[in-house]
């Protein structure tokens, strides 16, 4: 069943990148851990998103909030740090 | 006016009666009643602590109430004006009620949020409210840290907690409106054939769903460190204060635009209508709606000019805020050529939308000195500050409340009420209230800080001007609480379109049906045609 | 009036489902908002203190935190399933996969109990007046890191406590409901869950991974 298999897909996806994320703690790669482990937790939600969430499938309005939080995340976390 | 008076139809006010009636209903209209009911507790009880306020500083001396209590009582006053006031008032009474009227909808999209939403506002109130009874709270309505978490100790957590549960009240109306405005327009309804009043509701709502959450945080870190001693804003744990501003100001100045937008809107319906003009420019009025929604959220730190933030960051700050002034400006532009060449009438909406057009253009150019970084350091936390903020939230805000009650009472209630007295009200408001805070700005100027109880005698010329104007000011807002409430009961019988003015809500009944509309109306062609037609022109 | 519709607001069974899911997407794009604050508050935090939360973040334990982490990415695989088989009409399967979920999130928090009762045991819970010490170039650091921790995990804590009980409320209406009922229910509480699983995805390399 193509549904299941896209889910277990997904699930083992999960477990590598966190393999991966807890993996990268041990090795020291100058100063870009924390940078990789953001991009791996991104890369995660992605996958929850996109395959648990079902966001493509759900539509332009749920996919606008989306866009917006994203956006205003961003403008909180790019003006507070620049201050 | 004599219509429709031998076959009373069915009106949502007539549906049931009794408070299990009204305390479960889930009509956006009978919803927007209750609100208007609490919130006019709230202002009024706001209201006598201003006048508290305002007889202690009549006399230079401390004579009336000491340095604590004073600092209590303005505290309360901006806490309930702020939160239990402005930020639900437009979007949960006439917002509420017109919003589904206004797109040819049969209620919200989600009518028991909508109820849950007023149940959830007034258990936060009462939380607060309990705060006050308790003991008060001395923090002022920003409850800056450190102040608010280590040394006050007065009631912040519980009152810190009540605005926290209010804000999940505003979230669920902002959700509300959102998804109605997106998914239940009338057929033909496009974005562009939207009232100005519904553009500016769902940027209101958007304000609140995106920036509420962020004043939650706060909040909730305010709470954990006065009852778990969980210290983050602590400066004595490595905690950073200025953190609580940052965090607290990207809700906050928003937030003034959740208060100013609604009645931006209001106005954009009233000054056609009384003008039989179409509004002008209506694409960059709509459009700037949405521009001050957005820009409001790139401007927090200019109320931080102060508090050591990097001169980089107060400059790029400063521009921005100097930006957010060109969308207002559009939209004050535009309403002015509206009025040029009107047939313009004086009905009691109207003078209560002339008075926002004058106090607004006045406070927001008085915002403009406070946005240049160098002045703003001069009259930082002077009563120049408090008379500009008021000019904007009392003179704009709430004018623009009176405004819209009173052109859609007969709407909301089926019921006229004295349009003498009404305009009498409306008089007396806009002088009361400039005679409050006209004398606030040159006290600023002077150098009056904000916040003291006494003050050396050379001011007390222009404090007792003020005072006056309060007494003034009140007696204002007092009058429509006694003609409007004779209206409900005694009023004559209100046309379903009294004013001859466009828009769905004038197309159903006065009151309405429990469903609004007996058929989907369906919509062909732009907002405010004005002229109509049956006006000859 | 096609279909059943909830709210009287709506004629038509289609564009209510559409509004609702718009609707909660919106209240997930708002909690998102509340986490990405307390998110910026800890990494703020972090940057003026980056040796004490270094040195802090080393004595959480990395074992339990990556367990609980699978724990959770489990529930919502669980959660996805019983979304999926509500979906082909298996009701049965689809209510055994929503009381997994809740099964693993409960182990989530207990494994999560375990965990705050050791750093209380250590002295490094300076929640509650406890007594708080802690050996290092940092102690300052490193409490407030301490006070982050309990804080944003505490708030995450709360937000799947929400969850259970939503989970729960579904299942105890489960036998009495309609399909269409039993799917929208599955739908609402399924993303609220994932967005808590998403919101620990987050917490826990900004927490347990702090460089040593």
């Amino acid at each position: 069943m193509n549904e299941v298999r896209r889910l277990a897909a997904a699930y083992v996806g999960l477990l590598a990148l966190l393999a991966l994320t807890v993996a990268s703690a041990f090795v020291d790669l100058g100063g870009f851990n924390s940078a990789a482990n953001l991009a791996i937790a991104a890369a995660k939600a992605a996958l929850i998103a996109v395959l648990f969430m079902q966001l493509p499938r759900q539509g332009v309005l749920p996919r606008l909030v989306v866009v917006a939080v994203a956006l205003w995340l961003a403008i909180l976390f790019a003006l507070t740090l620049a201050g | 006016m004599s219509e429709r008076i031998g076959a009373v139809p069915a009106t949502y006010m007539g549906e049931g009666s009794g408070p299990r009636a009204w305390l479960l209903t889930t009509d956006h209209k009978r919803v927007a009643w209750l609100y208007l009911v609490a919130l006019t507790v709230f202002f009024f009880l706001g209201g006598a602590m201003a006048v508290l306020i305002r007889v202690e500083l009549a006399t230079p001396a401390g004579d009336l109430v000491s340095d604590d209590a004073y600092d209590r009582l303005f505290s309360i006053h901006g806490i309930i004006m702020v939160w239990f006031f402005l930020v639900p008032s437009i979007p949960a009474t006439l917002g509420n009620f017109l919003l589904p009227l206004m797109i040819g909808a049969r209620d919200l999209a989600f009518p028991r949020l909508n109820l849950a939403s007023w149940y959830v506002f007034i258990f936060g109130s009462g939380f607060t409210l309990y705060s006050v009874i308790a003991g008060g709270v001395d923090t002022g309505w920003t409850f800056y840290t450190p102040f608010s978490t280590m040394f006050s100790n007065s009631y912040v957590s519980a009152a810190a907690f009540g605005v926290f549960i209010v804000g999940f009240s505003t979230i669920m109306t902002g959700i509300n409106f959102i998804v109605t405005v997106h998914k239940l327009r009338a057929p033909g309804l496009t974005w562009f054939r939207l009232p100005i009043f519904v553009w500016t509701m769902y940027a209101t709502a958007l304000v609140m769903v995106l920036a509420t959450p962020v004043l939650a945080a706060s909040l909730i870190l305010i709470v954990l460190e006065r009852v778990f001693g969980i210290g983050v804003f602590d400066p004595g744990l490595g905690g950073d204060p200025l953190l609580f501003q940052h965090l607290f100001w990207f809700y906050s100045h928003p937030a003034v635009y959740i208060m100013i937008l609604p009645g931006m809107g209001v106005v954009s319906e009233i000054l056609p209508c009384f003008s039989r003009r179409p509004l002008f420019g209506y694409t960059a009025v709509a459009l700037s709606s949405m521009a001050i929604a957005i820009f409001g959220f790139l401007v927090w730190g200019h109320h931080m000019f102060v508090s050591g933030q990097s001169a980089y960051a107060g400059l790029v700050f400063s521009f921005l805020s100097y930006c957010v002034a060109i969308p207002s400006a559009i939209k004050v532009f535009n309403w002015s050529l509206t009025l040029r060449k009107g047939e313009i009438t004086f009905e009691t909406s109207m003078l209560y939308a002339l008075g926002f057009l004058g106090l607004f253009t006045f406070g927001g150019l008085a915002g403009l000195f406070l946005a240049a970084l160098a002045v703003d350091v001069h009259v930082h936390d002077t009563y120049f500050v408090v008379a500009h903020f008021h000019y904007i939230m009392v003179g704009g805000m709430v004018t623009a409340f009176m405004a819209g009650i009173h052109f859609w009472w007969p709407k909301i209630t089926g019921r006229m009420y004295s349009e003498t007295w009404g305009r009498i009200a409306a008089i007396v408001t806009f002088l009361g209230f400039n005679l409050t805070f006209f004398p606030q700005y040159v006290l600023g100027f002077l150098g009056m800080p904000r916040r003291y109880h006494a003050y050396p005698p050379e001011f007390a010329f222009w404090h007792i001007l003020s005072s006056a104007g309060a007494v003034v000011l009140a007696l204002g807002y007092l009058m429509p609480l006694f003609y409007l409430g004779w209206s409900l009961f005694r009023g004559p019988r209100a046309p379903d379109n009294p004013w001859r003015a466009t828009g769905l809500e004038w197309k159903t009944t006065s009151p309405p049906p429990p469903h609004n509309f007996d058929e989907t109306p369906v919509v062909d062609g732009p907002p405010y045609r004005y002229p109509l037609a049956e006006d000859g022109a | 009036m096609s279909g059943a519709v909830e709210s009287e607001a709506f004629r038509d069974a289609e564009r209510e489902r559409q509004a609702d899911a718009f609707g909660r997407w919106i209240f997930i794009g708002s909690e998102a908002m509340l986490f990405g604050a307390v998110m910026l508050v800890y990494l703020t935090a972090r940057m003026a203190h980056p040796e004490g939360f270094g040195e802090a973040s080393s004595r959480l334990s990395l074992l339990l935190g990556t367990v609980n982490t699978a724990v959770l990415i489990t529930s919502s695989l669980a959660m996805a399933l019983a979304d999926l088989l509500v979906k082909l009409g298996r009701r049965r399967a689809a209510a055994w996969a929503l009381a997994a979920t809740a099964l693993l999130g409960l182990a989530f928090l207990a494994v999560k109990g375990v965990e705050y009762a050791d750093e209380v045991r250590e002295g490094l819970a300076p929640v509650l007046g406890l007594p708080f010490a802690f050996e290092g170039a940092d102690p300052r650091g490193a409490q407030l890191f301490f006070e982050l921790y309990f804080a944003s995990t505490g708030l995450h804590a709360a937000h799947l406590i929400g969850g259970l009980a939503a989970i729960a409320t579904v299942l105890a209406t489960w036998r009495r409901s309609t399909d269409a009922a039993c799917l929208r229910r599955t739908r609402a509480v399924g993303l609220y869950w994932h967005f808590v699983d998403i919101v620990w995805v987050f917490l826990f390399p900004l927490l347990y991974l702090v460089h040593r």
